[in-house]
C-alpha cells in the first residue's frame, strides 16, 4: 500500500487530442481515387454519348447536357482533392486519431484497450501502386470503426502488428 | 485428432463448388429482374446465342469460385495470438482478430452447404453488426477441431473465473423479489406515454381494415364522402375538434391496454447481483440484467409523470451478435423515486449524479427553428403563390403547426443538458418525454467530435460518445470544453483496465 497515491489530476496538464500533429495520406492515393473517378466518368460519358446519339427528342439539349457534365466533374474531381487534403491520421502511445471532413471536421479517437480487432484491404489498383488500407473495428458499431485509407502497404502491416501488439498488452 | 492451424490453409476442395453456387445465387440475384426482362421482352430467342451465353457466363463464375478459393486462407498465428482470414481476388483483406476477444464460434450447416457435405464456421467477437470472420467450406471435424482452438482462451478464462470467487456453496440462492409494479402504476403509464407508438398502432390498423373492406366490395366505403357530408353541416374547426378529442381517446384506450397486456405483473429481483426481470399478460418474458454489460442506462419522464412521480427506465446492454442488436434494449415501465434509485444502485453501486452542466448554444435553437418551420413554410408560401391560391383557405392549419413546432423546439432546447462528473456523463433531451442517458466513462469505445469551420471562431462544436449499446450526441456545445472532456475520458480509459462487458 505504500507505493499508493491518489493525487489530483490536472486537466491543463493531460495530453491534448487536438494539438496532435496528423499524418497525411499518401499522395498516390489521391492518383487511384482519380483513376477510379476517372473510370465512372467514362462510363457515364459513354453513356450520355448513346444516349444524346440514338434519342432525337433531346438534339437541342446536347451542348447543355455536356456542359452540365463537365461542371460536375470538374467539381467531383475539386472536392475529391479536398476531402483527400483534409484526411489524418495519428497513433498516440494510447489511442489512434482519424480526421476527415470539408464542411465539417470530424475526428474520431479510439483507445487501443478497446480495439476488437483489426483488417488490412488492398484494392486492385491500390496494390498496384503499393496501398493499403487499415480499418480498426471497435465494439461501438459501425460508427465507431476507424478507416485509414492510402497507407504504404509495409506501413500498414506495421501498424496492424503495431495495434495488435497494443491490444495484447492490454489483455 | 490433433489439426494444426498455424500454417496457412486453404477450405476444403469441394469449396470451390460452394462458392460457385453462393456467387451464382449472387448473381442470380443481382440480376434476376433483367434476366426476366430480357427473357419476356424478346419474344424471338435465339437459342443459338443463348445457350453458349449461359455456358460462358457459367465458366467465368467458375474461375471466379476457382481464385477466391485459391485466394482464401485461414490459420492462427500462435506468436501474435491471432486468428488471420486472407480474402479476395482483385481486391485483398486481410483480417486479423485476437483470440481472447472472440465471443462467439458458429458450425452452420446451409442448404448448399449440406448438399455438398461441408460446414461453414463463423466468429463473432462483441460489438460490429456483420460477422467478422467466416469459412464457407470446411469439413464438420476440421470446423470443431478449430471451433476448440478458437475457444480455448475463453475457457481459460471461465475456468479462472470459477475458481476464484468464494467457495461456499451459496449458488443456488432464491431469487428475491424487490420491486412489483402494480396495475395502478402500469394505469398511470398508460395515460401519460407512448403517444406517438399507439398513434402508429392505430394508423396501421386503419390502413388494414381499410384494405380489408376495399378488398371485400368494389365500393370504398370511407372515400371521404361521409367526412364531407358531416364537415359541410359543421363548421371545419369544429369537425377537426371532435375527430383530436376521439382521437385521444381512442389513442388513451389503447396504450392502457398495450401497457397492462405487456407489462403486467412486472418483477424485479436480485439473483447474484443480476437483475432478473418478469412480465407479461399472455406470454410471459423474462430477462436478466449483468450490470457489468450494462452500457446506457435511459430515465424518461414527462410532466404527468413527474407530477404523479412514476418514471420509466431503459437499458441497453452491450450487444454481441448481429440478430440481438435491435433486442437488447430492457424497458422498466414505471418505478417511483425510491425504486429508480435502488435499480441504479444495483447497476452502478451507486447513484450517479448530475456535475457540471453544459448548454448547447443558442445557434441550436435557431438552426432547429429554421429547419423545422422556416423551410416547411415557404415551401408553404411558394405552392401557395405559384400553384395553387386555395392553399391559403387553410392558413390556420400553418399558423397552429407554427405554434406546435415552435414549442417543441424550444421546449427540446431548453430540455438539453450535458452533465459530467467523474464517472458518469449524463446527457439531457426530449421536448417533453425528457431522457437522461447516463454512461459510464469507464464504457466508452471511441470518442468523436465535430465542428463546422464557421463554428470555429464562436468555438463550438459536436460529440458523440460511442459504447457497446450504441452511440450518444450532444450536439453545438462550447467546444473548448469538450475537448478537455475528451483529453480527460481518453485518460480514464486509456490508464484504467475497466472491463466493460
Amino acid at each position: 500500500m505504500e507505493h499508493f497515491t491518489n493525487n489530483t489530476i490536472d486537466i491543463a496538464q493531460l495530453p491534448r487530442f487536438e494539438a496532435v500533429v496528423f499524418q497525411k495520406l499518401q499522395p498516390d492515393y489521391l492518383k487511384v481515387l482519380i483513376i477510379n473517378r476517372v473510370i465512372i466518368f467514362t462510363i457515364l460519358a459513354v453513356a450520355i454519348g448513346l444516349a444524346t446519339y440514338f434519342i432525337k427528342e433531346i438534339i437541342t439539349f446536347v451542348p447543355i447536357i455536356w456542359g452540365g457534365f463537365t461542371l460536375f466533374v470538374i467539381l467531383s474531381l475539386f472536392v475529391l482533392r479536398i476531402s483527400f487534403l483534409k484526411k489524418g491520421f495519428a497513433f498516440r502511445e494510447h489511442d489512434v486519431l482519424f480526421k476527415s471532413g470539408i464542411i465539417a471536421i470530424n475526428t474520431i479517437i479510439i483507445p487501443y484497450n478497446r480495439v476488437q480487432h483489426v483488417a488490412l484491404h488492398e484494392g486492385w489498383l491500390s496494390r498496384y501502386f503499393g496501398l493499403a488500407q487499415v480499418e480498426i473495428f471497435t465494439a461501438g458499431g459501425n460508427s465507431s470503426d476507424i478507416e485509414i485509407p492510402g497507407i504504404e502497404k509495409e506501413q500498414a502491416e506495421k501498424i496492424k502488428q503495431l495495434l495488435m501488439g497494443k491490444i495484447q498488452q492490454q489483455l | 485428432m490433433e489439426a494444426l492451424f498455424n500454417q496457412p490453409q486453404r477450405q476444403s476442395k469441394v469449396g470451390i463448388l460452394v462458392m460457385f453456387f453462393y456467387t451464382l445465387q449472387k448473381f442470380a440475384r443481382a440480376f434476376f429482374p433483367i434476366i426476366l426482362i430480357f427473357f419476356f421482352k424478346s419474344e424471338k430467342l435465339n437459342l443459338f446465342y443463348v445457350i453458349p451465353g449461359i455456358l460462358v457466363s457459367l465458366l467465368i463464375l467458375g474461375i471466379f469460385a476457382y481464385f477466391s478459393y485459391l485466394n482464401f486462407t485461414f490459420f492462427i498465428d500462435e506468436e501474435n495470438n491471432e486468428f488471420v482470414i486472407n480474402d479476395g481476388i482483385f481486391n485483398k483483406t486481410k483480417t486479423a482478430i485476437q483470440l481472447d476477444k472472440i465471443q462467439q464460434v458458429n458450425v452452420n450447416q446451409s442448404f448448399i452447404q449440406k448438399i455438398i457435405g461441408v460446414y461453414a464456421l463463423e466468429v463473432d467477437t462483441a460489438g460490429s453488426a456483420k460477422k467478422e470472420g467466416s469459412i464457407k467450406a470446411i469439413s464438420h471435424q476440421l470446423a470443431l477441431a478449430l471451433k476448440s482452438r478458437l475457444l480455448e482462451n475463453e475457457k481459460k478464462i471461465i475456468l479462472d473465473e470459477n475458481a476464484a470467487p468464494d467457495p461456499e456453496i451459496v449458488l443456488i440462492e432464491e431469487p428475491k423479489p424487490f420491486i412489483k409494479i402494480g396495475l395502478l402504476t402500469l394505469l398511470k403509464i398508460g395515460i401519460t406515454s407512448n403517444y406517438l407508438r399507439s398513434i402508429g398502432l392505430l394508423l396501421l390498423f386503419y390502413s388494414t381494415i381499410q384494405e380489408n373492406l376495399r378488398n371485400f366490395s368494389e365500393k370504398d366505403y370511407l372515400d371521404g364522402s361521409q367526412f364531407e357530408d358531416y364537415f359541410s353541416k359543421q363548421s371545419l374547426l369544429q369537425g377537426i375538434l371532435t375527430v383530436g378529442l376521439v382521437l385521444i381517446f381512442i389513442v388513451l384506450i389503447v396504450n392502457i391496454i398495450r401497457t397492462v397486456v405487456k407489462f403486467y405483473d412486472f418483477t424485479i429481483s436480485k439473483q447474484k447481483g443480476s437483475l432478473l426481470l418478469s412480465f407479461g399478460l399472455f406470454n410471459s418474458k423474462s430477462t436478466i440484467i449483468k450490470p457489468e454489460k450494462v452500457q446506457i442506462t435511459t430515465i424518461t419522464r414527462n410532466f404527468f409523470q413527474r407530477k404523479m412521480d412514476i418514471l420509466e427506465i431503459k437499458i441497453q446492454q452491450a450487444t454481441s451478435g448481429e440478430v440481438e442488436a435491435q433486442k437488447n434494449i430492457t424497458e422498466i415501465p414505471g418505478c417511483n423515486e425510491t425504486e429508480k434509485n435502488e435499480i441504479l444502485k444495483l447497476i452502478f453501486n451507486t447513484i450517479p449524479q448530475k456535475g457540471v452542466m453544459m448548454k448547447p448554444n443558442w445557434r441550436r435553437l435557431v438552426f432547429s427553428l429554421f429547419l423545422g418551420i422556416v423551410i416547411p413554410l415557404s415551401v408553404y408560401f411558394g405552392f401557395g403563390f405559384y400553384l395553387e391560391p386555395l392553399a391559403f383557405n387553410y392558413a390556420f392549419l400553418a399558423v397552429g403547426y407554427t405554434i406546435f413546432v415552435a414549442t417543441i423546439v424550444f421546449f427540446g432546447y431548453r430540455n438539453n443538458r450535458l452533465f459530467v462528473n467523474n464517472d458518469y456523463i449524463i446527457i439531457q433531451s426530449g421536448a417533453w418525454d425528457v431522457d437522461n442517458r447516463i454512461i459510464e466513462i469507464g464504457k466508452i469505445q471511441a470518442l468523436s467530435t465535430s465542428q463546422l469551420f464557421w463554428h470555429k471562431t464562436p468555438d463550438i462544436g459536436s460529440l458523440t460518445i460511442h459504447t457497446a449499446g450504441g452511440d450518444v450526441q450532444f450536439s453545438l456545445g462550447n467546444f473548448t470544453t469538450i475537448k478537455q472532456y475528451v483529453n480527460l475520458w481518453l485518460y480514464d480509459v486509456e490508464t484504467k483496465n475497466i472491463n466493460w462487458m
